[in-house]
Protein backbone atom coordinates (compact mmCIF):
# COMPACT_ATOMS: atom_id res chain seq x y z
CA UNK A 1 0.00 0.00 0.00
CA UNK A 2 1.60 3.17 -1.12
CA UNK A 3 0.94 6.45 -2.77
CA UNK A 4 3.13 6.54 -5.85
CA UNK A 5 4.55 9.62 -7.52
CA UNK A 6 2.63 10.60 -10.66
CA UNK A 7 4.74 10.66 -13.80
CA UNK A 8 4.55 13.90 -15.69
CA UNK A 9 4.77 14.46 -19.40
CA UNK A 10 7.30 14.32 -21.16
CA UNK A 11 8.02 11.02 -19.40
CA UNK A 12 8.14 8.53 -22.33
CA UNK A 13 5.98 5.89 -20.63
CA UNK A 14 2.97 8.22 -20.83
CA UNK A 15 3.09 8.00 -24.62
CA UNK A 16 3.46 4.21 -24.81
CA UNK A 17 0.80 1.60 -25.42
CA UNK A 18 0.30 -0.40 -22.20
CA UNK A 19 0.35 -4.23 -22.26
CA UNK A 20 -2.62 -6.40 -21.36
CA UNK A 21 -2.47 -8.16 -17.99
CA UNK A 22 -1.96 -11.91 -18.51
CA UNK A 23 -2.46 -13.18 -14.96
CA UNK A 24 -4.24 -11.60 -12.02
CA UNK A 25 -1.56 -12.25 -9.45
CA UNK A 26 -0.37 -10.60 -6.24
CA UNK A 27 1.63 -8.04 -8.22
CA UNK A 28 -1.56 -6.85 -9.91
CA UNK A 29 -3.33 -6.60 -6.55
CA UNK A 30 -0.47 -4.47 -5.23
CA UNK A 31 -0.62 -2.34 -8.37
CA UNK A 32 -4.37 -1.80 -7.97
CA UNK A 33 -3.89 -0.85 -4.32
CA UNK A 34 -1.14 1.61 -5.28
CA UNK A 35 -3.42 3.13 -7.92
CA UNK A 36 -6.24 3.51 -5.39
CA UNK A 37 -3.94 5.03 -2.77
CA UNK A 38 -2.51 7.44 -5.33
CA UNK A 39 -5.97 8.39 -6.62
CA UNK A 40 -7.41 9.08 -3.17
CA UNK A 41 -4.29 11.05 -2.22
CA UNK A 42 -4.52 13.32 -5.28
CA UNK A 43 -6.39 16.57 -4.80
CA UNK A 44 -9.82 15.99 -6.32
CA UNK A 45 -8.51 13.16 -8.46
CA UNK A 46 -11.12 10.71 -9.76
CA UNK A 47 -8.88 8.26 -11.55
CA UNK A 48 -5.37 7.00 -12.13
CA UNK A 49 -4.00 4.69 -14.81
CA UNK A 50 -1.03 2.35 -14.30
CA UNK A 51 1.25 4.15 -16.80
CA UNK A 52 0.88 7.30 -14.68
CA UNK A 53 2.69 5.56 -11.84
CA UNK A 54 5.27 3.98 -14.10
CA UNK A 55 3.67 0.62 -14.88
CA UNK A 56 2.97 -0.16 -18.52
CA UNK A 57 -0.01 -2.44 -17.93
CA UNK A 58 -3.67 -2.06 -18.88
CA UNK A 59 -4.98 -1.33 -15.41
CA UNK A 60 -6.78 1.76 -14.14
CA UNK A 61 -8.97 2.85 -11.26
CA UNK A 62 -11.85 5.31 -11.30
CA UNK A 63 -14.06 6.63 -8.53
CA UNK A 64 -16.21 9.69 -9.17
CA UNK A 65 -18.49 9.15 -6.18
CA UNK A 66 -16.83 11.94 -4.18
CA UNK A 67 -16.82 14.48 -6.99
CA UNK A 68 -19.51 17.05 -7.53
CA UNK A 69 -20.08 16.04 -11.14
CA UNK A 70 -20.30 12.35 -10.46
CA UNK A 71 -21.65 11.93 -6.94
CA UNK A 72 -25.22 11.18 -8.03
CA UNK A 73 -24.39 8.92 -10.93
CA UNK A 74 -21.63 6.35 -10.53
CA UNK A 75 -20.61 2.77 -9.93
CA UNK A 76 -18.47 3.62 -6.92
CA UNK A 77 -14.92 2.37 -6.94
CA UNK A 78 -13.94 0.73 -10.21
CA UNK A 79 -10.73 -1.29 -10.45
CA UNK A 80 -10.41 -2.19 -14.09
CA UNK A 81 -8.02 -4.69 -15.61
CA UNK A 82 -7.81 -4.94 -19.40
CA UNK A 83 -10.79 -2.61 -19.89
CA UNK A 84 -12.39 -2.34 -23.31
CA UNK A 85 -15.04 0.04 -24.52
CA UNK A 86 -17.69 -2.06 -26.25
CA UNK A 87 -19.88 0.80 -27.39
CA UNK A 88 -20.13 4.52 -27.08
CA UNK A 89 -22.74 7.15 -27.86
CA UNK A 90 -23.47 10.81 -27.46
CA UNK A 91 -20.86 13.48 -27.04
CA UNK A 92 -20.17 16.39 -24.75
CA UNK A 93 -17.30 18.72 -24.08
CA UNK A 94 -15.63 19.10 -20.72
CA UNK A 95 -12.57 21.07 -19.74
CA UNK A 96 -10.14 18.49 -18.49
CA UNK A 97 -7.02 18.64 -16.43
CA UNK A 98 -4.63 15.79 -15.66
CA UNK A 99 -2.10 15.18 -12.90
CA UNK A 100 0.41 14.14 -15.58
CA UNK A 101 0.05 17.50 -17.36
CA UNK A 102 0.17 20.12 -14.59
CA UNK A 103 -0.92 23.72 -15.12
CA UNK A 104 -2.85 23.16 -18.29
CA UNK A 105 -6.48 22.43 -19.02
CA UNK A 106 -8.27 21.97 -22.30
CA UNK A 107 -11.67 21.27 -23.79
CA UNK A 108 -12.11 17.65 -24.82
CA UNK A 109 -15.08 16.03 -26.51
CA UNK A 110 -15.97 12.55 -25.27
CA UNK A 111 -18.84 10.09 -25.46
CA UNK A 112 -21.53 10.63 -22.84
CA UNK A 113 -22.46 6.97 -22.56
CA UNK A 114 -20.13 4.01 -22.81
CA UNK A 115 -20.34 0.29 -22.22
CA UNK A 116 -17.09 -0.97 -20.71
CA UNK A 117 -16.01 -4.56 -20.23
CA UNK A 118 -13.15 -5.33 -17.87
CA UNK A 119 -11.82 -7.83 -15.39
CA UNK A 120 -12.64 -6.98 -11.82
CA UNK A 121 -9.26 -7.02 -10.10
CA UNK A 122 -10.73 -8.40 -6.86
CA UNK A 123 -12.81 -11.26 -8.18
CA UNK A 124 -11.18 -11.93 -11.51
CA UNK A 125 -14.69 -11.94 -12.96
CA UNK A 126 -15.52 -10.23 -16.19
CA UNK A 127 -17.81 -7.30 -15.62
CA UNK A 128 -19.70 -5.05 -17.98
CA UNK A 129 -21.08 -1.67 -16.98
CA UNK A 130 -22.84 1.18 -18.71
CA UNK A 131 -21.32 4.43 -17.51
CA UNK A 132 -22.78 7.84 -18.28
CA UNK A 133 -21.96 11.47 -17.63
CA UNK A 134 -18.85 12.35 -15.70
CA UNK A 135 -18.04 8.73 -14.86
CA UNK A 136 -17.99 7.95 -18.59
CA UNK A 137 -15.65 10.89 -19.18
CA UNK A 138 -13.33 9.79 -16.38
CA UNK A 139 -13.17 6.20 -17.65
CA UNK A 140 -12.37 7.37 -21.19
CA UNK A 141 -9.67 9.72 -19.88
CA UNK A 142 -8.01 6.95 -17.83
CA UNK A 143 -8.34 4.40 -20.61
CA UNK A 144 -6.64 6.85 -22.98
CA UNK A 145 -3.57 6.59 -20.73
CA UNK A 146 -3.48 2.86 -21.51
CA UNK A 147 -3.17 3.73 -25.20
CA UNK A 148 -0.46 6.33 -24.66
CA UNK A 149 -2.87 9.19 -25.17
CA UNK A 150 -3.06 12.35 -23.08
CA UNK A 151 -5.97 14.78 -23.13
CA UNK A 152 -3.58 17.04 -25.05
CA UNK A 153 -4.01 14.65 -27.97
CA UNK A 154 -7.72 15.42 -27.96
CA UNK A 155 -7.89 19.08 -27.05
CA UNK A 156 -10.01 21.25 -29.25
CA UNK A 157 -9.92 25.02 -29.28
CA UNK A 158 -12.88 26.82 -27.81
CA UNK A 159 -13.10 29.03 -30.85
CA UNK A 160 -12.95 26.26 -33.44
CA UNK A 161 -16.01 26.24 -35.59
CA UNK A 162 -17.70 29.30 -34.27
CA UNK A 163 -15.24 31.88 -35.56
CA UNK A 164 -13.67 30.12 -38.48
CA UNK A 165 -15.88 30.76 -41.43
CA UNK A 166 -15.98 34.49 -41.92
CA UNK A 167 -14.36 35.64 -45.14
CA UNK A 168 -13.02 39.17 -45.41
CA UNK A 169 -12.85 40.87 -48.73
CA UNK B 1 14.91 28.99 -14.11
CA UNK B 2 13.66 30.79 -10.98
CA UNK B 3 11.48 33.77 -11.79
CA UNK B 4 13.63 36.28 -9.97
CA UNK B 5 16.43 35.64 -12.43
CA UNK B 6 14.13 36.55 -15.31
CA UNK B 7 12.79 39.81 -16.56
CA UNK B 8 9.45 39.89 -18.39
CA UNK B 9 7.95 42.02 -21.16
CA UNK B 10 4.55 42.32 -22.78
CA UNK B 11 5.01 42.54 -26.54
CA UNK B 12 2.32 43.20 -29.09
CA UNK B 13 2.66 43.21 -32.84
CA UNK B 14 -0.24 44.12 -35.14
CA UNK B 15 -0.44 44.62 -38.86
CA UNK B 16 -1.97 43.58 -42.17
CA UNK B 17 -1.84 39.81 -42.42
CA UNK B 18 0.83 38.19 -44.54
CA UNK B 19 2.89 35.03 -44.49
CA UNK B 20 5.84 34.96 -42.12
CA UNK B 21 4.82 37.36 -39.34
CA UNK B 22 5.08 34.81 -36.53
CA UNK B 23 8.24 33.34 -38.01
CA UNK B 24 9.86 36.78 -38.32
CA UNK B 25 9.00 37.93 -34.81
CA UNK B 26 9.87 34.66 -33.12
CA UNK B 27 13.16 34.40 -35.01
CA UNK B 28 14.22 37.74 -33.57
CA UNK B 29 13.13 36.65 -30.09
CA UNK B 30 14.94 33.33 -30.41
CA UNK B 31 18.17 34.96 -31.54
CA UNK B 32 17.97 37.32 -28.57
CA UNK B 33 17.59 34.38 -26.19
CA UNK B 34 14.06 35.33 -25.18
CA UNK B 35 11.48 32.76 -24.06
CA UNK B 36 7.84 33.03 -25.06
CA UNK B 37 6.13 32.39 -21.76
CA UNK B 38 2.57 32.92 -22.89
CA UNK B 39 1.10 34.07 -26.15
CA UNK B 40 -2.03 34.47 -28.18
CA UNK B 41 -2.22 35.36 -31.85
CA UNK B 42 -5.32 35.91 -33.89
CA UNK B 43 -6.64 37.21 -37.17
CA UNK B 44 -8.91 40.14 -36.45
CA UNK B 45 -10.56 41.21 -39.68
CA UNK B 46 -7.58 41.40 -42.06
CA UNK B 47 -5.11 42.21 -39.31
CA UNK B 48 -2.87 39.71 -37.64
CA UNK B 49 -2.34 40.43 -33.96
CA UNK B 50 0.28 38.89 -31.70
CA UNK B 51 0.34 39.34 -27.95
CA UNK B 52 3.23 37.74 -26.14
CA UNK B 53 4.72 37.65 -22.69
CA UNK B 54 8.42 37.09 -23.20
CA UNK B 55 11.12 36.56 -20.63
CA UNK B 56 14.88 36.90 -20.69
CA UNK B 57 17.58 36.14 -18.18
CA UNK B 58 18.75 39.25 -16.34
CA UNK B 59 20.49 41.52 -17.15
CA UNK B 60 18.45 42.54 -20.16
CA UNK B 61 16.75 45.72 -21.25
CA UNK B 62 13.65 46.83 -23.08
CA UNK B 63 15.89 48.83 -25.41
CA UNK B 64 17.70 45.66 -26.51
CA UNK B 65 14.40 43.94 -27.18
CA UNK B 66 13.07 46.85 -29.23
CA UNK B 67 16.33 47.18 -31.14
CA UNK B 68 15.91 43.65 -32.53
CA UNK B 69 12.16 43.62 -33.01
CA UNK B 70 11.78 47.06 -34.57
CA UNK B 71 13.48 46.33 -37.91
CA UNK B 72 11.51 43.09 -38.30
CA UNK B 73 8.22 44.85 -37.61
CA UNK B 74 9.05 47.83 -39.81
CA UNK B 75 9.93 45.56 -42.68
CA UNK B 76 6.49 43.95 -42.45
CA UNK B 77 4.70 47.23 -41.68
CA UNK B 78 3.58 46.03 -38.25
CA UNK B 79 3.11 48.21 -35.20
CA UNK B 80 5.15 47.15 -32.21
CA UNK B 81 4.67 47.85 -28.55
CA UNK B 82 6.81 46.64 -25.66
CA UNK B 83 6.20 47.07 -21.95
CA UNK B 84 8.39 45.90 -19.10
CA UNK B 85 6.44 43.94 -16.49
CA UNK B 86 7.15 44.80 -12.88
CA UNK B 87 8.12 41.84 -10.69
CA UNK B 88 5.02 39.93 -9.61
CA UNK B 89 2.92 40.90 -12.62
CA UNK B 90 4.16 38.09 -14.87
CA UNK B 91 2.28 35.24 -13.22
CA UNK B 92 -1.35 34.47 -13.80
CA UNK B 93 -3.13 34.85 -10.49
CA UNK B 94 -4.82 31.79 -9.04
CA UNK B 95 -8.49 31.75 -9.91
CA UNK B 96 -10.33 29.95 -7.13
CA UNK B 97 -13.89 30.67 -8.30
CA UNK B 98 -16.07 28.89 -10.85
CA UNK B 99 -15.18 29.60 -14.46
CA UNK B 100 -18.08 30.41 -16.74
CA UNK B 101 -18.34 30.60 -20.47
CA UNK B 102 -20.84 33.24 -21.48
CA UNK B 103 -22.18 33.38 -25.01
CA UNK B 104 -24.01 36.44 -26.24
CA UNK B 105 -25.39 36.85 -29.73
CA UNK B 106 -28.03 38.84 -31.49
CA UNK B 107 -28.79 41.49 -34.07
CA UNK B 108 -25.83 43.87 -34.20
CA UNK B 109 -26.26 47.09 -32.27
CA UNK B 110 -24.00 49.50 -30.44
CA UNK B 111 -23.08 48.68 -26.88
CA UNK B 112 -23.40 44.90 -26.63
CA UNK B 113 -19.87 44.39 -25.33
CA UNK B 114 -19.99 47.43 -23.09
CA UNK B 115 -23.35 46.63 -21.52
CA UNK B 116 -22.54 43.00 -20.84
CA UNK B 117 -19.03 43.55 -19.52
CA UNK B 118 -19.95 46.50 -17.31
CA UNK B 119 -22.74 44.43 -15.78
CA UNK B 120 -20.22 41.69 -15.04
CA UNK B 121 -17.59 44.11 -13.71
CA UNK B 122 -20.12 45.64 -11.30
CA UNK B 123 -20.49 42.16 -9.74
CA UNK B 124 -16.72 41.62 -9.52
CA UNK B 125 -16.86 38.99 -12.26
CA UNK B 126 -13.42 38.99 -13.84
CA UNK B 127 -13.08 38.39 -17.59
CA UNK B 128 -10.21 36.08 -18.61
CA UNK B 129 -10.90 35.69 -22.27
CA UNK B 130 -13.13 37.48 -24.72
CA UNK B 131 -13.68 37.23 -28.44
CA UNK B 132 -16.19 38.94 -30.64
CA UNK B 133 -17.12 38.61 -34.28
CA UNK B 134 -19.46 40.34 -36.61
CA UNK B 135 -21.22 37.65 -38.62
CA UNK B 136 -24.46 37.30 -40.54
CA UNK B 137 -25.12 39.30 -43.68
CA UNK B 138 -24.61 42.96 -44.51
CA UNK B 139 -28.38 43.47 -44.35
CA UNK B 140 -28.75 41.57 -41.10
CA UNK B 141 -25.48 41.65 -39.20
CA UNK B 142 -25.26 39.38 -36.18
CA UNK B 143 -22.94 40.12 -33.32
CA UNK B 144 -21.39 37.20 -31.48
CA UNK B 145 -19.44 37.44 -28.25
CA UNK B 146 -17.87 34.58 -26.40
CA UNK B 147 -16.21 35.22 -23.07
CA UNK B 148 -14.85 33.36 -20.10
CA UNK B 149 -14.99 34.80 -16.64
CA UNK B 150 -14.19 33.87 -13.07
CA UNK B 151 -17.02 34.20 -10.61
CA UNK B 152 -16.32 35.63 -7.19
CA UNK B 153 -16.74 33.21 -4.30
CA UNK B 154 -20.34 32.41 -3.53
CA UNK B 155 -21.78 33.52 -6.85
CA UNK B 156 -23.51 30.64 -8.65
CA UNK B 157 -23.67 30.40 -12.45
CA UNK B 158 -27.48 30.52 -12.26
CA UNK B 159 -27.13 33.86 -10.53
CA UNK B 160 -25.08 35.14 -13.47
CA UNK B 161 -27.89 34.24 -15.85
CA UNK B 162 -30.27 36.18 -13.63
CA UNK B 163 -27.92 39.15 -13.50
CA UNK B 164 -27.79 39.19 -17.30
CA UNK B 165 -31.48 38.49 -17.80
CA UNK B 166 -32.44 42.17 -17.83
CA UNK B 167 -29.96 42.82 -20.65
CA UNK B 168 -31.28 39.87 -22.59
CA UNK B 169 -34.72 41.50 -22.65
CA UNK B 170 -33.47 45.01 -23.21
CA UNK B 171 -31.01 44.27 -26.03
CA UNK B 172 -33.05 41.38 -27.45
CA UNK B 173 -29.98 39.13 -27.53
CA UNK B 174 -29.43 35.53 -26.57
CA UNK B 175 -27.30 35.01 -23.49
CA UNK B 176 -26.26 31.66 -22.13
CA UNK B 177 -23.97 30.75 -19.28
CA UNK B 178 -22.28 27.42 -18.74
CA UNK B 179 -19.69 26.25 -16.25
CA UNK B 180 -16.37 25.29 -17.76
CA UNK B 181 -14.42 24.90 -14.52
CA UNK B 182 -11.85 22.20 -15.29
CA UNK B 183 -12.28 18.70 -13.90
CA UNK B 184 -9.17 17.01 -12.55
CA UNK B 185 -8.93 13.48 -13.87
Amino acid sequence: MAVQPILKYPHPLLKKMAHPVAVLDAAIHTLVQDLLDTMYAGPGSVGVAAPQIGVGLRVCVVDVSNSRHGKDNNHGQLCMVNPEIISRSGNAVMREGCMSVPDYTGDVERATEITVRFLNSETGQEREIVATGFEAVAIQHEMDHLDGLLFLDRVMSISTGLFRRKQYR
Amino acid sequence: MPHRELTHYAVSVVGADRTGIVAGVTEALYKLGCNIADSSCAMLAGEFAMILIVSHKKPFTKALLIEELKPVCEQMAMTLSVRHLPQGEEDRKETPGEICQITVYGADQPGIVYRVTSTLAARQINIMDLQTKLAGTEQEPVYIMLLEAVLPDGLAPEAVEQILDGLKQELQVEISVRIVTPVEL
